[in-house]
Formats: structure tokens, C-alpha cells, sequence
């Protein structure tokens, strides 16, 4: 039987009928065969259109429907929605996108928007034709969540998602949770330190029964998809044991011959390569760094809770969902930026939070009593075509509040902010006023000639044209410079690239829509939290965190998961195994198997996202893509090469 | 479909349905749990269904916030109440408030509205529409806009003549002038408000002759003139309908300025107007589009990309703080400004002039409590107990809030904040 379609062009309000006649679009379509009735409106995704199809699908008793608006990316689950309340079986509905294939691309020729939009409509009504009811596939969601990163973001989503009776486990790749927030004294907007946060985050996770946090872990392969994702976690050894106590721990360290920067002070400070027990370390258990480590065995002879036979372990678990917050690096400077590891006055802002928290008293840096000091905005930001170009958004809050604090806790401080425009938005504007009021100097250099630093006979001085005050060449000498080092993404990509997760123009991970679904990937089952996404202070952090959990937790909450039936078929017949389609494969769904004794591809449908990359290559067409079969798509490209 | 409707217990009230408390409803609705999401305006949406493209993606912001707002409203976890608030909530035991729903009479049956519009059309009063912010008229019989949800007309009782010329031309019999207020007691778990924002109100700084000169708008007056379901069907300027081709942005207005009471940074306007002029230099390609502005705040994901394409497209920058405006006899104005770069003052002419203005809280969110107190912050947003790890944790236990309540914030900031509040009133729920 033939089908019988409703046909809907949408004119989203003049998105598309501003520059298609979507009338004319309509009167090219109404007469096809198997069109029982075809409609223009307004807004199709608007309630009032909805109720309108559902009414339509029952009363005309249609067997399919097509859709001519904007992208199915905003809509595909809209006029499914549709479909299933007017008992048609979602499948049966067909989008055709003619805003953004058509209207928006050709805004400047309406005769020739049309032509194409009919033949994107013709083309829509030959898929539908062909189209099928299908169920989706149910699988079994695991009622656990992975949170890989224990920075502020992880640790919110892990309590947040144990409150919610989800079972969770924390990766954290360092031997301490807390991320970059334990690093931080004082911080904006309430004063409160890094170190109390995450003592108290840390104290509410440590006594939960469904919570398993693995340090100094990293996740080193991963199979299966959402619902049931495995992974295998790697957990390089401590070397020292529970039992070892602070005093223990001294010993060791007194004998330890290794001396590195301290990366937990960015390096202002050092440390033996046996460490722990700081403020803000969780948890209270000294470890070695491995990387530094010589194994040269002088700890253990002092310390009987040391074992340098330790080797890595090795853990599988399985979880429904994956929730990604391994946060963000500090930008490092090139040398010789701004005087960067060429002229020892010159430090980041990392190093000189640490540096003022350090301090008592005085402001003390290199042996000299620190006074002036000039901060220069945007280093490795806003830095155009050629580098980072984004804003990293923390960063001007965080350097005026530090200064503040600096010039509080220190007599005789001047502060000197060589900015590109301030950028305290919202509540924060408060603390940019309360600066000035201290009596601090803003300069503003022009976006061609930035700041300069330069030194003469050890004296450091910064140079700007200030357009404040007319681009008059303006020149401070000053002991210390800071540098306002944005967030670049982790240089460490290994966890994203195991998951394939696709990055944005910044490089940071990429959401998949940033309001309507901010926290999910392309990778259905595994979201993304906190500065992983892009810059955030904290509260923008937990935020985000907390809508990742909800979103986790709602895929998994419910025990069972649908998948969508879009996936390959293989005819056994045709297949030779010629292992082609494996490896096209972006997600390895196909894997060999065998018909008899036959070897032929087989298909994990939970895994298979329909991407198609198979289909071509395969050299015996024994691949079919359900819903984009070569059948529905050559009917298709029939209709979109038939003359108007 | 649903059998919450008569029923007068919920897990979670949701107090706004703005983008923020849509979203917060709809997690808890997906996650089972009954909702009750009370919004005193006739349509559900708040600001986000008015405006016209969304930076920093140009998305168009009807064609993103109607399928949410459509998921929303038919999903059977949730209960919709327009033209209805919520007031003397009160604890009565541990994770138990009850509270009061007032429901302003609509006098239309919504069920039976097919939005014909023949009441608006039989209608003989015409008013200022405030859904186009002034920019036409509507009758007192109206559908508030044309993408609102619920999609039915309302009678505006206090315009009303009730001369009854809609009743009779209703073709279902949905008027229904018999209708009353009504007022209903509730129970809930817990509670989130998503009470959203005003904003700044021009008249507040006369030398910018806001009201005085038709050809000075607010920013969510050129959102209507922009929008795809705009009034006029292009942009033109109100005094004498001609299209405007030397247009002027003014950032800043009501913000950043302790005189007006309001110290803080609005946090969108920089990122509106440079998404408006954008559209207007799309709109209307010969036009000149100026912006006067202190500092570009294009703080977030996308935004300096943002600004900087808005700079390749010719807006025109001036970093100047304008003092007054002045009209001249064709209904142009003049721009008396401190161009801050060469730090004299100097007069600038346009056709049109667009106020960026600031981001206010809403007032009446402390009333809605009786017994417990609901603090709010020196700026009257609603005070964030624990602003770094616990953003949307309030004064009461139970309580939570979401998006513009507690200060202001970008669509996609409200969605996340949102998301964190329906996180910890699912936590609650669960405990
Ligand atoms: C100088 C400076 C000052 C700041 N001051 C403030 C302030 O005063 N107020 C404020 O609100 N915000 C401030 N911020 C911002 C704040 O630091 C961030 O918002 C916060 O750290 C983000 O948390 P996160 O969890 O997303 O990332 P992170 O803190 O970076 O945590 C990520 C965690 O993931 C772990 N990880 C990374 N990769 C892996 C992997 N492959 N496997 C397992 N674990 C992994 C890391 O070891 C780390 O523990 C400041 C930032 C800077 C740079
Ligand atoms: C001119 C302009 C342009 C903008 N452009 C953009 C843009 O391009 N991109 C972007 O990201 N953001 C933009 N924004 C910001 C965006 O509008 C907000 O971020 C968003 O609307 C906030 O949503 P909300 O739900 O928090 O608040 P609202 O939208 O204000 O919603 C609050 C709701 O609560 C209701 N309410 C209030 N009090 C009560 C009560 N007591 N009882 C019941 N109901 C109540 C209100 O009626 C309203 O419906 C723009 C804002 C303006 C003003
Ligand atoms: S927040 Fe400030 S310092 Fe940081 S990149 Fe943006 S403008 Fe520059």
C-alpha cells in the first residue's frame, strides 16, 4: 500500500518564508501521489502546529509525515514526540532541513531558494515513502557513574550523584583530589580558601559507602557505550602506606636526595620527591612522585611503611555513564614574553597567588621587599587569529582581587593593572570599584601596541601607550610583574582523545548545543563539567557540574535505556570479510564473526551510532544503513535531480 | 493523560517559568518527580520567548525556546499554572511546605480556545501592547503573542468595556466573563524559585530622554523590531516610520552607576548590543551602527570571537561615556559623549537610538515566604548562602534557586544554573 503523507512546510516565521515562497513550495508538492495533505504554518515546532498534527495524523489516518523547517538537529525529537502522540510510529516522520540548506544559505537569491527547498521537499517525500516503523533498541543502564577528575567540578557531581543513590567512582590522575581550588588561598567572590572548600568537599565524600575514589589513577582503555560503558583504570603505587604518619614522613623527606619545583606551588617553591600531608592534599596520605623519583631506596631505609617494590594496578569497572571534569592548565608563557623566564621579576598569576599566601608580613620575592606591582591582562588570551582568542573570563576578577588582598595584607603596595579593558562582569564590578577606591592605577594599552617590559641594570619598568589618557606614552618602574595567565585546555589530551571527544575552535570540549544541550557530547552517555568545557570560576563550575550529573543520572536512572534503531545491517550473504568496515569504524562497533564457518563483519548494535562511514567502503555493498538505506537514498537523489 | 492535574500535592513548586524554571521543572519531570511550575504572566517563556536572535550562536531564540517550552508544557510530570502566584509558603514539617496559589480569572477557557483571533479582531479597545513593549497596540481580547504557550486569548478586565462584541463572535463559547479569582492551597517538597529579572527602567535617567524622544528605544524594544515575528516587518523608527540608517547604541544605562542605586555590571548588555548591531548591519546593510560603551565585557564561550566579528563587520566602537541626548528638529538626536580615548567632549548625530539597559532583580520574591526569611544580597537578587560550592542554595533549607534570580546572567548561564538547582532538589527529594 501506498503511503499516505501529511507534508508541512514551515515558514519559521520569516526565517524561511522571507526568502522562500514556502506557498509556491506547497503548490509544487500537493499533487504528488502519495500526498494526502500538505500544509504551510507559521512556527511547526509551536504547540498550537503540534496539537494541530496529531489532530491531522489521526484524522486523515496518515502513515507518515514530513517536515520541511530548520535543522532536525533542533527538531528531530519535537515531531518524534509528534508522531508517537498521534499513535505513528516515530519513524515514519522525515525531516527536511530547507533554513539552513536553503533560506539562510541562498538569502540572496529567492527564485533559486525556492527551486532548491522543492526539490529538498520532493526529496524528503521519496525518503518517506520508503520509510518503516522500527523499535528502539532497550539496553540495560548500569546505575554507576564514572567522574573522571576530582577538581572542584568532580567532586560536586560525585556527592551530587551519591546523594541521588548513584553508585560513583572518582578518577583523579594527581595523588591528591582538589584540583586547581586546593592550589588557592582567599578566593573571589566570598574570601573563602581553596583549602577549606575542599576539605569540606572532600570530608562529605570520604564517608560515603556508595563512593570508591581512585588517586593517582588515570582510565587507560574503555569499550561499550552508554548504559555500559567498561573501563580499565590504571593506579600508579603511593610507595607508603596508610600507617606512615607526618613524623614518619619528615624522616623520609630529611633523607630524600631529589629536589624539584614544587608544581603545587607553580614552582616558587620545592619539594623532595616524597611528599605530603600540605594543607588542602587529600587524601592524608604522603606518596612519591614517580616521575622524580631516582628509587635510590634512602626512604625506606628510615621509614618501614615505604615499598618501592610497589608496581601499577590495574582495575576494570562498569559504568552507565561517564562524566568528564578533568579541568584546565594555566597558560604558560613563551620565554621571553613579557620578560617571561628572561627577567626573574617576572611571574604569573598562579605563582604570585601562591607567592602572597606564602607571605607573611612582607611581600618578599627573590630576596627583594616587593612594593610596585604590575599586572598585564590577557596573556595568552584575546590574543586574535593567531593564538588563544577566546576571553578566559576568571582572570580579571581573580588578579584585582589578589591585588586587593596583596595591597590589605602588605604595607606600601602600588598596584599597576596594564589591562585591555576590565572585564569584572555581573557582582564582581564591585570588587573592580573597590579597587580604584584603594587607589589603584588602570592603563590601558591599545590592542596594537601592547604593554612592554623591559630592564635596564636590573631595574624592571613597564612601558604602555595609555589611551586613558590620550595614548600618552606612560612608563612605571616596578619590582615585580605578574602576568595574567589565562586557562588554555589540558596539555594532557589522552583521556579525551581515548573517548573521542570532539573540542571547539578554543580546543576546550565541545558541548553539543550550548543551551539547548549544554553538558552532553557527541558521545551519547559521557557529559562534561566544569573548565573542561571552557574558563568558569567556581560557581560557574559547580553549576555546570550539577547540570552534568542530572543529566547523568537521568540516563541512567531508570535501569533501561532506548538506543536508536538507525544502525547498520549486514547481509551474510554478500559479506566476504574483507575487514574494510572495522575499519572504518570510528566506535569499533564491528567486530569478525562468523555465519557457520563462514568469517563475516558483525554488528554491535548498542555501539553502532549510525555514522554510515562503513557503508561506502564496504566492496561488495553488503552494508545497508537502516532509515538510509541505498534504496531510500538513491530514491532520494531521483528526486533531487528532477527537473522543476 | 495525567492525573496530577486535580491533585494538590507535588514534589517541587517551580516559581517562574522562564527559561531557567522551565528547565529546572523539566529535569525534575524527567526524572519522575510531579512538578508545579506557577508563572504570573499569561505565557509561559519569560524573557528568553521575546528576544529575537541569541548570541553568541544567532540562534533564533523563538525556534529554540518553543520546543522546550512545548516539551514542557506536555510532559505529565508537570502542571502548568499561568496568570498565577504563589505566596505565604511556609515549612509545616521537615521537607513539607505548603503554600498559596492565586489564579487570576483569564475569562477565556483555555481548552476550548482555538486562538482565531475573531475576538481580537470583534474587539473595539485598543491598548499598548506590552508583549512588543509599546511598540503597537493589541485589543483588550488577545492572544499575548504569536508563539506563546498556552496559545489562547485572554481578556484584559481592566481595559475591558465589556461590551461583550467578543463573546459573540467567539465561534467556540470559550469567553466565559463569570470566571473568578481562584485561590488554592498546595503542597510541595521543596521549592525553586526561578523568579528572573526586570529591567532597568530608562524613564529613571531623564537626560537620555527616554519617553520624551520617540526615537530613543530600550534594547528589548529593538529585540521586538528585530525579531523574525516582528510588528513592523523591518526596522524603522517610531517618530515618523523612516528606516533608521545612523543608529546608536548607549551601554551601560542604569548599570555600573551607584547613582542609580545599581553598582553592578548587567553581564549581557555589552554581548545584546553587539548581537543586535550585528543583525541590524544584516537588516539594513547601509546603516551605520555605533556603540558607546566603557569596556566590552565578552567574557564567555564564543563572545570575543563574538565581538571581534562585529568589528570585522564595520560597528563602530567609541569608547565614551554619554552624558545627555538631545533631539533636533527632524527627530534626530544628538549625542553629547567624553570620548574617553582623546578624553574631550565631543556630539555625535543619529537617526536612532538604542539604551542598553541594565539587568534588575525581580521585586517580590521575600514575599512570597511567610514565617522564614529569604534573604537577598545588598543588590536584592536572592542571596546565595554558599555562592562557590553550593550557588543555588538559599536562606531556607528546601528552598533553592535558579538562572536571573540571583543576579544577572546569559541564557546559557541560566541553564546551567537551572540544572545545579534541580540537582539539589532532587538531592532533597531523595534524602
Ligand atoms: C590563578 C587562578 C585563580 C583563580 N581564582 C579563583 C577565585 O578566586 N574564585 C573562583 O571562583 N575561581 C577562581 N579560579 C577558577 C577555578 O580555579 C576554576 O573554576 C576551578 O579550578 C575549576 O575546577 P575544575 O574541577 O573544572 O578543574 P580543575 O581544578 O582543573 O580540576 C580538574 C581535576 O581533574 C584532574 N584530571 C585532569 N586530567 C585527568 C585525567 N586524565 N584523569 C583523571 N583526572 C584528571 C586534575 O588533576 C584535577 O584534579 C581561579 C583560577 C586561576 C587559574
Ligand atoms: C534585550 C535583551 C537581550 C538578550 N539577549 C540575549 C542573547 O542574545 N543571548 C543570551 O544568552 N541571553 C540574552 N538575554 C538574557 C536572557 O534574556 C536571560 O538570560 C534569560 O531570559 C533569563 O531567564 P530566567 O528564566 O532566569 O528569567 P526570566 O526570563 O526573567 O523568567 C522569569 C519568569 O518568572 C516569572 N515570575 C517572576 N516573578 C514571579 C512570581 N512571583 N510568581 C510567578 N512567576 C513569576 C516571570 O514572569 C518570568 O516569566 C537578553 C536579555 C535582554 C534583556
Ligand atoms: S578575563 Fe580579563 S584578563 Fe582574562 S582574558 Fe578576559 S579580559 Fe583578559
Amino acid at each position: 500500500m501506498d503511503k499516505r503523507l501529511g507534508v508541512y512546510i514551515c515558514h519559521c516565521g520569516g526565517n524561511i518564508s522571507d526568502y522562500v515562497d514556502v506557498e509556491k513550495v506547497r503548490e509544487a508538492i500537493e499533487n504528488d501521489g502519495c500526498v494526502l495533505m500538505s500544509k504551510t504554518t507559521q512556527f511547526a515546532c509551536s504547540d498550537s502546529n503540534q496539537k494541530e498534527m496529531v489532530l491531522d495524523i489521526q484524522e486523515q489516518n496518515l502513515s507518515g509525515i514530513v517536515v520541511a523547517s530548520c535543522s532536525p538537529k533542533l527538531h528531530l525529537n519535537t515531531f518524534r514526540q509528534v508522531s508517537e502522540r498521534a499513535d505513528l510510529n516515530k519513524y515514519n516522520y522525515v525531516h527536511a532541513n530547507i533554513r539552513e540548506q536553503a533560506s539562510w544559505a541562498h538569502s540572496d537569491d529567492k527564485k533559486g531558494a525556492t527551486e532548491k527547498t522543492i526539490l529538498l521537499v520532493k526529496a524528503a517525500i521519496a525518503k518517506a515513502r520508503l520509510a518503516e516503523s522500527l523499535t528502539p533498541n532497550k539496553i540495560m543502564a548500569i546505575n554507576a557513574v564514572a567522574v573522571i577528575g576530582g577538581g572542584v567540578a568532580g567532586l560536586k557531581a560525585a556527592i551530587s550523584l551519591s546523594d541521588k543513590n548513584t553508585q560513583v567512582v572518582l578518577i583523579e590522575r594527581e595523588p591528591f583530589i582538589g584540583g586547581r581550588v586546593g592550589q588557592w588561598g582567599e578566593m573571589f567572590t566570598t574570601n573563602q580558601t581553596g583549602n577549606e572548600l575542599i576539605s569540606s568537599l572532600y570530608a562529605q565524600l570520604v564517608t560515603r559507602k556508595n563512593v570508591q575514589i581512585y588517586t593517582n589513577s588515570e582510565v587507560v582503555s574503555y569499550s561499550g557505550s552508554i548504559g555500559d560503558f567498561s573501563l580499565k583504570i590504571e593506579t600508579t603505587p603511593r610507595y607508603i602506606s596508610q600507617d606512615c604518619d607526618a613524623k614518619e614522613l619528615q624522616k623520609a623527606m630529611d633523607v630524600c636526595p631529589v629536589v624539584v619545583p614544587d608544581p603545587f606551588t607553580f614552582g616558587i617553591t620545592n619539594r623532595k620527591a616524597i611528599y605530603g600531608f600540605a594543607a588542602s592534599q587529600y587524601p592524608k596520605q604522603a606518596t612519591i612522585d614517580d616521575a622524580a623519583c631516582t628509587h635510590c631506596g634512602a626512604c625506606e631505609k628510615v621509614s618501614k611503611n615505604i615499598d618501592l617494590s610497589l608496581q601499577k594496578e590495574m582495575v576494570e569497572l562498569h559504568v552507565g555513564s561517564v562524566l568528564m571534569a578533568t579541568g584546565f592548565d594555566p597558560y604558560t608563557p613563551e620565554n621571553g614574553e613579557f620578560g617571561y623566564a628572561e627577567n626573574e621579576s617576572v611571574i604569573t598569576l598562579p605563582q604570585f597567588k601562591k607567592l602572597i599566601d606564602n607571605s607573611e608580613s612582607k611581600l618578599i620575592y627573590k630576596g627583594k621587599e616587593i612594593k610596585n606591582i604590575a599586572y598585564i591582562y590577557c596573556v595568552g588570551s584575546r590574543q586574535g587569529d593567531e593564538g588563544n582568542s577566546y576571553c578566559s573570563r576568571y582572570c580579571c576578577t581573580s588578579t584585582i582581587h589578589s591585588a586587593i588582598i596583596a595591597k590589605k595584607k602588605f604595607k606600601n603596595i602600588h598596584n599597576f593593572h596594564f589591562n585591555r579593558g576590565i572585564r569584572t562582569y555581573g557582582k564582581q564590578e564591585v570588587l573592580y570599584a573597590e579597587s580604584l577606591k584603594l587607589g589603584d592605577l588602570y592603563l590601558q594599552a591599545t590592542d596594537d601596541s601592547p604593554a612592554e617590559v623591559y630592564s635596564e641594570n636590573g631595574r624592571t619598568w613597564v612601558k604602555v601607550n595609555d589611551i586613558l589618557t590620550e595614548s600618552k606614552e606612560m612608563q612605571v618602574e616596578v619590582d615585580l610583574v605578574v602576568l595574567v595567565t589565562g586557562m588554555v585546555p589540558r596539555s594532557d589530551k589522552k583521556v579525551s582523545t581515548l573517548f573521542k571527544l570532539p573540542k571547539g575552535r578554543d580546543r576546550f570540549l565541545n558541548e553539543i548545543h550550548m543551551k539547548l544541550r549544554p553538558v552532553e557530547t557527541a558521545i551519547d552517555g559521557i557529559t562534561i563539567a566544569g573548565t573542561c568545557q571552557s574558563p568558569k570560576n567556581v560557581a560557574e563550575s559547580v553549576n555546570s557540574s550539577l547540570s552534568a550529573a542530572t543529566k547523568a543520572f537521568s540516563y541512567i536512572s531508570k535501569g533501561e535505556l532506548e538506543t536508536e534503531p538507525i544502525v547498520v545491517e549486514i547481509d551474510a550473504v554478500k559479506c566476504t570479510w574483507c575487514n574494510e568496515c572495522s575499519t572504518a569504524c570510528p566506535f569499533d562497533a564491528i567486530t569478525q564473526g562468523l555465519d557457520g564457518d563462514r568469517k563475516i563483519a558483525v554488528v554491535n548494535t548498542t555501539v553502532c551510532k549510525g555514522c554510515g562511514m562503513c557503508t561506502p567502503v564496504c566492496p561488495t555493498d553488503a552494508i545497508d544503513l537502516v532509515t538510509f538505506s541505498s534504496k531510500e537514498i538513491m530514491n532520494m537523489i531521483d528526486a533531487l535531480t528532477e527537473q522543476i | 493523560m495525567s492525573s496530577t492535574k486535580n491533585s494538590v500535592s507535588y514534589d517541587a513548586l517551580v516559581v517562574g517559568a522562564g527559561i531557567a524554571g522551565g528547565e529546572a521543572a523539566l529535569n525534575l519531570a524527567v526524572n519522575g518527580f510531579k512538578v508545579l511550575l506557577v508563572e504570573k504572566d499569561l505565557s509561559v517563556g519569560g524573557n528568553m520567548i521575546k528576544l529575537s536572535k541569541v548570541f553568541p550562536t544567532l540562534d533564533c531564540s523563538a525556534c529554540i525556546t518553543t520546543p522546550k517550552v512545548s516539551e514542557i508544557s506536555r510532559h505529565p510530570n508537570i502542571t502548568i499554572f499561568t496568570g498565577s502566584e504563589a505566596s505565604n509558603i511556609r515549612r509545616v514539617a521537615d521537607n513539607h511546605f505548603v503554600a498559596n496559589i492565586t489564579r487570576q480569572p483569564r475569562y477565556v477557557r483555555v481548552e476550548d480556545c482555538t486562538a482565531c483571533q475573531l475576538c481580537e479582531k470583534a474587539c473595539p479597545v485598543s491598548v499598548r501592547d506590552q508583549y512588543q513593549f509599546g511598540l503597537i497596540g493589541r485589543k483588550a481580547a488577545y492572544i499575548p503573542f504569536s508563539i506563546a504557550s498556552p496559545k489562547a486569548a485572554a481578556i484584559d478586565i481592566e481595559n475591558c468595556t465589556l461590551c461583550g462584541a467578543c463573546e459573540r463572535a467567539c465561534p467556540t463559547n470559550c469567553i466565559d466573563f463569570t470566571q473568578e479569582v481562584e485561590h488554592l492551597e498546595m503542597q510541595f517538597k521543596t521549592v525553586i524559585l526561578a523568579t528572573g529579572f526586570e529591567m532597568f527602567d530608562a524613564n529613571r535617567i531623564p537626560r537620555y530622554g527616554f519617553g520624551k524622544y520617540k526615537n530613543v528605544l530600550t534594547s528589548l524594544q529593538m529585540e521586538r523590531e528585530i525579531a523574525p515575528t516582528r510588528p513592523f516587518n523591518t526596522i524603522l523608527r517610531p517618530s515618523d516610520g523612516k528606516v533608521p540608517d545612523k543608529i546608536a547604541y548607549v551601554l551601560c544605562v542604569g548599570s555600573r552607576d551607584a547613582s542609580v542605586g545599581n553598582p553592578i555590571c548587567s553581564q549581557i548588555c555589552c554581548m545584546y548590543s553587539i548581537k543586535q548591531s550585528q543583525l541590524l548591519m544584516g537588516a539594513l546593510p547601509m546603516a551605520d551602527v555605533t556603540i558607546y560603551y566603557i569596556n566590552i565585557r565578552a567574557f564567555g564561550k564564543g563572545f570575543e570571537d563574538f565581538y571581534q566579528q562585529a568589528k570585522g563587520m564595520g560597528v563602530n566602537f567609541v569608547k565614551g561615556k554619554v552624558g545627555s541626548i538631545s533631539e533636533t528638529e527632524n527627530g534626530n538626536l544628538m549625542l553629547r559623549y567624553e570620548d574617553i580615548n582623546e578624553g574631550i567632549v565631543k556630539e555625535e548625530e543619529h537617526d536612532m537610538v538604542i539604551l542598553s539597559v541594565g539587568v534588575l532583580p525581580n521585586e517580590g520574591t521575600t514575599s512570597l515566604f511567610s514565617e522564614e526569611q529569604l534573604m537577598l544580597d545588598p543588590y536584592r537578587f536572592v542571596h546565595q548562602t554558599d555562592g562557590l560550592a553550593n550557588p543555588s542554595h538559599t536562606s531556607i533549607d528546601g528552598v533553592f534557586v535558579a538562572g536571573t534570580a540571583t543576579g544577572p546572567m546569559d541564557i546559557p548561564d541560566a541553564i546551567l544554573s537551572a540544572g545545579s538547582a534541580s540537582s539539589e532538589a532532587i538531592s532533597y527529594l531523595l534524602k
